[in-house]
């Protein structure tokens, strides 16, 4: 059940790339950087549903290309699955890219800056 | 299991006519309006005939792939509720809109508008809990364009602020949901919730606070909830009404839908497996809520802030209710949520008008509003006295609910019934503060306020249910009842509903 964990190294590097991209969006007050800190956690959580789903020793999950999908019983080829969910992870994360840069262009017209302090002393 | 699969045009119909309003588009632009009328109204008049006919509880299967190898939708008493919920507040929004949107780019707000609407009612039926991520991203980004949208600069402060923290949240959505799959290689609801047992307890918390965490930016509980006050007070009264009634629905559903189901255990009261009760992480989240929203909305001076954390607040009582547990809890906690959408939305089209009208936004500003509108002036009364829970409003049955099932439950749950209690009074008091300024008079004698057609029927149908309820309660109460056992009872009226050959394990 837990074969996943033979990718430690991916696991850890996705958790990191979060924790990178967690600790970019809460520190920085330029929103330009809050976006790019958003995108470097989408790519952590993508790496860890690629990670999860392969193992060293997978082969490709086609059932006519390899007679080895299975041996002593247990399936060793990759998991499908979540390599297609990545793929609509990723298209969700360049529609929310390309909405948050947009925002980010008109507050850019309207303020004048894109700092997030100064925009809110210009609330005030 | 029965197969209902018409119930995907309830999905199909938004997404289909939204994709295709800029055709329309080209026509004239009051003409998309109207199509977002139309197909809203095909909507509530669908789903108000599978609610009404009994046609549920059903089950729509995808390319005759019967779940769990196939994606289904599941038509239960609570998505068929909740929907038809979301349905005719939206409807009641579209007309207000027909009004309110006038400036500006409306074919691609009206695009929004259904896709908002399409993906709402997407994350109430869906029965896999990958596409309960996909339609809540849908319901999400069109929210952040929404909430941008209008001429005011502080809407794009508000919307940049909600796409952070909810971008953010439904990444951690998504890690919970594959910790999940790790465990047990599906993403059918009802399958996962049959076999949740067999999962590794300290994964199984660590995955459920993950989902917890994503789901409560939706249900605005405590500390996911920071953008609630600025995308409300930002975002054009239309756009603040359809997101505390279409958006809080969806996302309460959502957040239970994982931890009473998914995560839950069949029993007495509900309780969740893994090494950590989440029920009872949710009821002290709640309780943060409630206090830190009451207590915010005391001190502010803008209707329409206040408005926000007293939806923050309400949101808070909503997850309250159902953290209990029983029946009757999950039972006052659906009542409260409808009881709120439909006050709610009706407050923020009333402040709408008002500010269209030139009377503004701040409290001082409703000085004598009687003399000017007796029709808004009831209106905006009666939805505040729902808010507060006054016998005889809508609002009085479901606090009432909610804590009788709290005496019921007993044991340290017993405070709920103090939150209750603190919230009435604190909403009392800023509630009746407006209420005052309105009967008041003032020595100016100010024009009257004329009032369209179009916003006052949302406003007039709005206000007539919240009386209607409050005096026929099993209006609401009969559904709410059907409902709260599928949440409470999740083998018998979910799982084996959607999977008849499964076992529990």
């Amino acid at each position: 059940m837990q074969v996943f964990l033979q990718n430690w190294i991916y696991l850890i590097a996705s958790v990191s790339l979060i924790g990178v991209g967690l600790y970019i969006v809460l520190t920085k007050e330029n929103i330009f950087r809050i976006i790019v800190g958003l995108n470097i956690i989408e790519s952590g959580t993508n790496l860890f549903m690629i990670a999860i789903a392969w193992h060293p020793k997978a082969v490709m999950p086609i059932y006519t290309a390899t007679d080895h999908l299975a041996v002593n019983g247990k399936v060793i080829a990759a998991d499908p699955l979540p390599q297609s969910l990545v793929l609509t992870a990723i298209v969700i994360g360049l529609g929310t890219t390309a909405l948050a840069l947009a925002i980010g262009v008109k507050i850019f017209e309207k303020y004048g800056t894109l700092d997030v302090r100064k925009i809110k002393e210009a609330e005030k | 299991m029965n197969i209902f699969n018409n119930a995907a045009l309830l999905i199909g119909i938004p997404l289909l006519f939204a994709f295709s309003i800029p055709l329309f588009g080209f026509i004239s632009k009051q003409l998309t309006k109207w199509v977002t009328i139309f197909v809203i109204g095909f909507n509530a008049t669908f789903s108000l005939y599978i609610l009404l006919a009994h046609k549920f509880p059903s089950v729509v299967v995808m390319g005759n792939w019967v779940p769990p190898f196939g994606e289904n939708l599941y038509v239960g008493p609570v998505a068929v509720f909740l929907v038809t919920v979301v349905s005719l507040i939206g409807l009641l929004i579209a007309i207000y809109n027909l009004w309110a949107i006038k400036g500006g780019d409306v074919t691609r707000f009206s695009v929004l508008f259904l896709m908002y609407i399409a993906g709402a009612s997407g994350i109430i039926l869906t029965g896999d809990i990958f596409n309960l991520f996909i339609f809540m991203e849908i319901t999400e980004i069109t929210s952040y364009a929404l909430a941008a949208y209008g001429p005011e600069r502080r809407a794009l402060g508000g919307a940049f602020k909600f796409l952070v923290v909810s971008s953010i949240g439904s990444t951690l959505y998504l890690l919970g949901v594959m910790l999940i799959y790790t465990q047990l290689g599906t993403l059918n609801i009802a399958e996962i919730a049959a076999r949740i047992g067999q999962t590794t307890p300290g994964l199984l918390t660590f995955a459920g606070v993950l989902l917890i965490s994503g789901l409560a930016v939706e249900a605005e509980l405590f500390p996911f909830n920071g953008w609630v006050p600025d995308t409300y007070t930002g975002a054009v009264n239309g756009v603040s009404a359809a997101l505390s009634g279409i958006g809080a629905i969806a996302g309460v559903y959502a957040l239970f839908r994982i931890v009473m189901t998914v995560l839950g255990k069949d029993g007495m009261y509900v309780l969740t497996y893994g090494k950590l009760d989440l029920m009872a992480v949710i009821a002290i989240l709640a309780t943060a809520t409630v206090v830190i929203g009451e207590l915010s909305a005391l001190t502010q001076k803008n209707v329409k802030k206040m408005l926000a954390y007293s939806s923050m607040a309400q949101m808070g009582l909503v997850a309250a209710g159902f953290s209990i547990g029983s029946t009757l809890g999950v039972y006052g906690g659906i009542f409260q949520l409808i009881n709120h959408s439909i006050a709610k939305s009706m407050l923020f089209l009333i402040v709408g008008v008002l500010v269209a009208a030139g009377v503004g936004e701040r409290i001082e500003n409703f000085k004598g509003l009687w003399k000017r509108s007796p029709f808004l002036s009831l209106a905006f009364t009666i939805g505040a006295f729902s808010m507060l829970g006054f016998p005889l409003f809508a609002g009085f049955w479901s606090k009432f609910a909610i804590v009788g099932a709290s005496i019921q439950r007993g044991g340290w749950y017993d405070f709920i019934i103090g939150l209750v209690l603190f919230a009435s009074v604190a909403e009392a008091f800023y509630y009746l503060r407006i209420v005052t300024y309105i009967f008041s008079s003032t020595e100016m004698e100010k024009p009257k306020i004329k009032v369209n057609l179009s916003p006052a029927i949302p406003i007039f149908i709005l206000a007539v249910a919240i009386v209607a309820i409050g005096v026929y309660p099993n209006l609401i109460g009969n559904f709410s009842m059907q409902s709260a056992g599928e949440f409470t009872h999740k083998m018998k009226d979910y799982v084996l509903n959607v999977i008849p050959t499964i076992t529990a394990h």
